[in-house]
């Protein structure tokens, strides 16, 4: 016993120390104490958690029984895609995945709050997204009905679905009754409330234009243009009549687009508190739509980023340089071949925007697909992920195959006969993935490879959310005709954050729309909730901020899309909150999931 | 016998007059072109030059100031058709042919991704018909600099040397100008492009021992590995301007 005290006293001291930091540590979270911040650089700071979640099934292009197989399958790689949200209210945020090929299910992974996840697609009804005549292309969680249970719309080549959510684990399709049975070959949704009337509405990007890809009954529906081309699927819009339906006002709101629409993106431009729209289109000219706040839209482009000739596949907005207003993220194709660049669409705040790709760095991401705004590291900075790639096969390459064709005098490119074949060769694959990290809103670091998140299989979509509620924001990555990725991020404690669940009274129920400006080290950032923007994934609706060094906020003001301005005081940080819109800012307290 | 001596007068009258009257004719519309450029009046600039152009197809002066001056007017596609119509008239102009090719090179930083491409494609398409009609170092080393701007996938950094080596025999039976250096840099490059460094250094080497001052040569030399890469890819970005302007030709 006696020859134990040194050993007792040095517990006893080590105790004593360990309470102090406890305190310190506690204090720290309220009280301005600042702890060590991050980890030594080269180590990583994401896992590959996927086979251990338990969420591998890979993704497989869709077969066409019809004469222009051989260049239609190409384009179901497009259809693996992911959205993001708490389904069953459980506190825990679950993936929907689709698949592509003819008898091919889709997945909704039930998040098990442990980091593993459950495919419950079968029983909760949502799984048959493909058939003989219709091939799943993407995925959207929306409340369309303001019950707080996130509805699942369905995104096809053919007649795309609306799944109800019914509040006991299962769906049913209520897509006819709700007037969204049409044929599209839809590639991409997005909602948010339009006309602020507390309903979301549905934007729907069509990629192809209105004909059965499975039957066609003429070959001219491939695009005429490499650069200009316009006879495109386009966007169609659907009011929310709040009753369960949606009326087609694509017309009425003076959205005109026949582009090969690849992706949607809304965010409030000019901060007035109408949510405007950006469309990426494939072969010709992204659109900008002002939303003019009276249900009516106009086409912005020209003055607002100009007419372009490249290939956009993605549109994401956040406010990359902390100035208040939000800027977008547009993925184009760079390679030798072909050297577009992307565009990081700097906001000037007067309705202009300016290119600054090149000088932050973010210029070159080979084929792009995929590109999210996020703050991996918690500094307040958002940080950009982008996929890439388009096919990674043989070791021969469909570039010269391609350029022969469009070298060819007199060529019709509209007529699908007229491409060639793409058999096992590689186009733009095994193309490396970027993880920028953002240094200060000036200019952007790849640090992909050092956090493993460099993969080089072919990329699509990206769903950033945080799967366990520890304020560290994780990764889904799809992958066409391959595993996916969940990359778990496993950032060392230090850095500081806050987050906030948003519920609309007035507004709609998701507070899609709702702008954020938290308030820390006498700066203001500006985060605000999206409906789905970004190719092939849809991120949480949850908002999140890395807070750095910062161990105290000054104050929040949230901007209801309803026109509420709602101030909470200065909240401890690290935590989750949930907020309702209009609420007494007396009772919010941290929000803790329910299992 | 006075009828002979009448016919060789009247022909001689013919080359002492007609010809150069055409050829008189074409100065007067340069120099009212130059005229019109001064005050910048782009248009009437245009016209003079390419009536300039259609009476003396061959003269090379004219053409390349008629391209410069629809850079300047930012008007990319009246020289295409221009001197496609001239062509027409004239088929076997090697000038014509190597300022039509140089037209479509100049509308390539403001074409899309896949036009670019087109516009390359045609561009070496009346290159090659100059260089058929006319082997010119001119010719050689334009069409040799074009491959070189190719991706690498179109395997046709090789004939660009291949072109480039010819223009560099030439250079060196001749009397040296400042031009020249052109072609070091540019073979240079060619061999880096086709993984012969140590070919490409020695050409630049030997650049810089006929040309000390040149900013370009030195920087090869003296970069290595990325840095090096950049560098010379920098200088084949289909984005950016390439310099067609030939006045360096008649000016050294």
């Amino acid at each position: 016993m006696e020859r134990c005290g040194p050993l007792k006293m040095l517990k006893s001291r080590l105790e004593l120390i360990s309470s102090a930091f406890l305190l310190l540590a506690l204090v720290g979270t309220t009280a301005g104490f600042s702890p060590p911040q991050s980890a030594p650089q080269g180590q990583r700071w994401f896992e590959d958690v996927t086979h251990k979640a338990g969420i591998n099934y890979r993704h497989h292009s869709r077969h066409f029984n019809n004469e222009f197989s051989e260049i239609m399958q190409g384009y179901t790689k497009l259809g693996a895609s992911v959205a993001v949200a708490d389904y069953n209210g459980d506190g825990f945020e679950d993936i929907f995945v689709t698949d592509s090929c003819a008898t091919c299910k889709n997945h909704l992974y039930r998040n098990n709050g442990d980091f593993t996840f459950t495919d419950v697609a079968e029983e909760a009804g949502v799984a048959a997204g493909n058939d003989e005549e219709n091939a799943s292309a993407g995925a959207l969680w929306l409340d369309f009905n303001n019950d707080g249970r996130p509805d699942l719309f369905v995104v096809r080549f053919g007649h795309s679905i609306l799944y109800e959510n019914l509040g006991n684990g299962k769906f049913r399709d209520v897509a006819k009754a709700a007037g969204l049975d049409s044929y599209l070959n839809a590639i991409k949704a997005i909602a948010f409330d339009y006309d602020n009337d507390g309903y979301v509405d549905l934007f729907i990007g069509c990629y192809f234009q209105n004909i059965s890809l499975f039957h066609p009954t003429t070959s001219r529906f491939f695009p005429e243009s490499f650069e200009t081309a316009n006879n495109g699927g386009g966007v169609f819009v659907y009011h929310n009549n709040g009753d369960g339906t949606f009326t087609d006002v694509t017309q009425k709101v003076g959205i005109r687009t026949s582009g090969w629409t690849l992706d949607l993106g809304h965010g409030d431009a000019n901060n007035d508190g109408w949510e405007d729209l950006y469309v990426a289109n494939d072969f010709g000219t992204d659109r900008f739509f002002l939303n003019n706040g009276n249900g009516t839209f106009t086409d912005k482009t020209e003055t607002a980023v100009g007419f372009d000739t490249k290939k956009g596949m993605n549109a994401d907005w956040g406010d990359y340089d902390n100035d208040g207003l939000l800027d977008i993220y547009v993925t184009n194709i760079t390679d030798d071949y072909m050297r577009e660049g992307n565009f990081l669409w700097h906001n000037n705040g007067n309705l202009t925007f300016t290119d600054v790709s090149r000088e932050t760095g973010t210029y070159d991401t080979g084929w792009g697909w995929g590109g999210k705004f996020f703050d991996y590291d918690n500094d307040g900075w958002l940080d950009l992920y982008v996929v890439n790639g388009w096919v990674s096969a043989g070791p021969e390459s469909y570039v010269p195959d391609v350029f022969a064709m469009v070298t060819k005098p007199g060529i019709d490119l509209a007529d699908a006969r007229n491409w060639p074949p793409m058999g096992n060769k590689s186009l733009s694959g095994y193309e490396k993935k970027k993880l920028f990290h953002n240094e200060g809103g000036h200019f952007f670091k790849d640090e992909a490879a050092r956090h493993g998140l460099d993969s080089t299989r072919d990329g699509r979509g990206i769903a950033v959310a945080d799967f366990d509620n520890d304020g560290r924001l994780d990764l889904f990555v799809t992958n066409a005709d391959d595993e996916p990725f969940l990359y778990r991020n496993i950032l060392p404690t230090g850095a500081h954050w806050i987050g906030f669940l948003l519920e609309g009274t007035k507004s709609n129920r998701s507070a899609i729309g709702a702008q954020v400006r938290i308030t820390a080290g006498q700066k203001t950032y500006l985060r605000y909730v999206n409906g789905g923007n970004g190719f092939g994934g849809q991120s949480t609706t949850r908002v999140h901020l890395g807070l750095g060094q910062n161990t105290r906020i000054e104050s929040v003001e949230i901007s209801w899309p309803s026109g509420l301005k709602q101030k909470l005081p200065g909240l401890p940080i690290d935590h989750w909150y949930q907020v309702r819109e209009g609420q007494s800012t007396k009772n919010i307290h941290p929000w803790k999931p329910k299992r | 016998m006075n009828k002979k001596i009448y016919s060789i007068c009247f022909a001689l009258w013919l080359l002492f007059c007609l010809f150069p009257q055409s050829v008189q004719a074409s100065e007067a519309d340069y120099r009212q072109g130059i005229k019109a450029l001064t005050e910048n009046k782009y248009q009437e600039a245009l016209y003079y030059f390419e009536q300039a152009i259609s009476g003396d197809p061959d003269n090379a002066r004219y053409a390349n100031d008629y391209r410069q001056a629809a850079l300047k007017a930012k008007d990319f596609e009246r020289p295409l058709q221009f001197f496609q119509k001239a062509l027409a008239e004239h088929p076997n102009s090697a000038n014509l042919h190597l300022n039509f090719g140089f037209a479509h090179v100049d509308k390539i930083p403001v074409a899309g991704s896949i036009t670019q491409v087109i516009l390359a494609n045609d561009a070496l398409t009346e290159f090659t018909k100059a260089i058929e009609i006319q082997p010119t170092w001119i010719g050689y080393y334009t069409r040799g600099e074009s491959y070189l701007f190719w991706p690498k996938i179109f395997n046709r950094a090789s004939m660009g040397v291949a072109d480039l080596e010819k223009a560099m025999e030439m250079q060196k039976k001749g009397p040296r100008h400042s031009y020249h250096v052109k072609v070091y840099i540019a073979l240079g490059d060619g061999y880096w492009k086709t993984d012969q460094l140590e070919k490409a250094k020695a050409m630049w080497q030997a650049g810089l021992k006929e040309f000390p001052d040149n900013a370009s040569l030195k920087g090869r030399i003296s970069l290595q590995g990325d840095e090096l890469k950049n560098l010379i890819e920098a200088g084949f970005d289909p984005a950016k301007r390439v310099n067609t302007d030939l006045s360096e030709l008649w000016e050294n």
